[in-house]
């Protein structure tokens, strides 16, 4: 009985992280999962209203930090109906069979200052390869506290080949009309839970 | 005799002829209006495709182009005399090649504007001749779909006018050249000179 209830209280605390998500909580209103494309030669940005991110991060123990965020791509909002409506077909994100895009760090480095780089697993389309994210974590001062609590802002932004994840296939593969370089921007709000 | 043929290369237009100018603005500007029917008309009953994205690019392009130079050709026609009207028109045959002139000019420069309230309300982004950003012009309170369809309405009536129009216009050119015998379709010609002389006179 007492065997019973030790395991269950250490598998209680060793759930616990999990359960809380992350020291950190994204404020989603204040924060943006955003990129950039080009259209016939023109550029055009759009956003991802709804991810949910799992955000660890110590640095000063960069190993037991972690960034799981799954992004919910039917949220694809580009600011124009057509392109919108496009995104959700086969070649594109293929919403029915796809709904989410999965960005799983394997491991954080420090670089300088406030600038690091994340290791990560990005997964669209089931086609999972690793990125690099360089971005800055930087904590902000007490005036910047929300509900008592420290916050810090962390942004970052890399450039990929939107075709190794599938994305705009066939004949939109060669990049002529829709570019295949899509630039994401990540400017994250979040709030220390720790 | 030589120095003179050259004199006779007029820019501007005269009470009888049409200069090389105005010339010019017409044949482009026909050019491109009939080029842009053709295309817009085809890229709409494409589906989704790279090619129909081209497609409207190339449109866009296009109808921006003729909207300035409508806009640069109507102030030309405002500061140069139009060559007369032939003397043995009759009343409502003035009236209509009136109408149908103003009409085409209305439409040169409304279905470009409207053409670019749809391109507005979709929120496409657009560089003219891969240089110039492409503003929106209709407002950021605008419902932009109710403006768009309603702008998309505009077009296709303002396209189904101007195919009667130019049909009117080709056939009233050619009633002109081979029914009356006058020099209304030979002086918009791009080589035709002032003192050429009129067949059948």
């Amino acid at each position: 009985m007492r065997a019973d209830l030790a395991r269950a209280l250490i598998l209680l605390l060793a759930a616990t992280p999990l359960a809380h998500a992350g020291n950190w909580s994204v404020i989603h209103e204040e924060s943006l999962l955003g990129f950039t494309a080009t259209q016939t030669g023109s550029e055009f940005s759009g956003r991802f209203e709804d991810f949910d991110a799992d955000m660890t991060f110590h640095a000063d123990d960069l190993d037991a930090s972690a960034f799981d965020v799954t992004v919910d791509v039917t949220s694809v909002d580009t600011g124009s109906a057509d392109r919108d409506s496009t995104l959700a077909d086969k070649p594109w994100f293929w919403f029915e069979e796809f709904p989410r895009a999965r960005f799983e760090t394997k491991r954080i480095e420090h670089k300088e200052g406030d600038s690091y780089e994340a290791v990560a697993d990005l997964t669209i389309k089931s086609n999972t390869h690793e990125v690099t994210l360089p971005f800055t974590w930087t904590r902000q001062g007490d005036s910047a506290r929300i509900e008592g609590k420290a916050t810090a802002v962390m942004q970052g932004g890399l450039s990929m080949d939107r075709t190794r994840w599938e994305v705009g296939t066939g004949e939109w593969s060669s990049g002529d009309t829709v570019g295949r370089q899509v630039d994401v921007e990540v400017d994250l709000l979040l709030k220390h839970e720790g | 005799m030589r120095p003179s043929r050259a004199k006779k290369m007029r820019l501007r237009n005269t009470s009888s002829n049409w200069g090389t100018i105005a010339k010019a603005f017409h044949w482009l500007i026909a050019l491109l209006i009939i080029t842009n029917l053709g295309l817009g008309y085809w890229a709409e009953g494409l589906a989704v495709s790279p090619t129909k994205v081209e497609a409207f690019y190339w449109h866009k392009s296009i109808g921006l182009t003729v909207l300035w130079l409508a806009l640069l050709r109507l102030l030309w026609r405002f500061t140069n005399p139009s060559p007369r009207l032939p003397s043995d028109m009759s009343g409502w045959e003035r009236a209509l090649a009136h109408t149908s002139h103003v009409l085409l000019y209305v439409l040169m420069i409304a279905m470009p504007l409207s053409g670019w309230v749809i391109h507005s309300a979709a929120n496409f982004p657009l560089d003219l001749y891969g240089v110039f950003p492409v503003p929106d012009i209709i407002p950021a309170s605008a419902d932009e779909s109710a403006v768009g369809d309603l702008a998309k309405a505009a077009h296709y009536w303002m396209f189904i006018t101007i195919c009667g129009l130019l049909a009117l216009h080709v056939l009233g050119a050619l009633k002109h050249h081979i029914v009356n015998r006058d020099t209304v379709l030979r002086r918009m010609l791009p080589f035709s000179r002032a003192s050429d002389p009129i067949r059948g006179e």
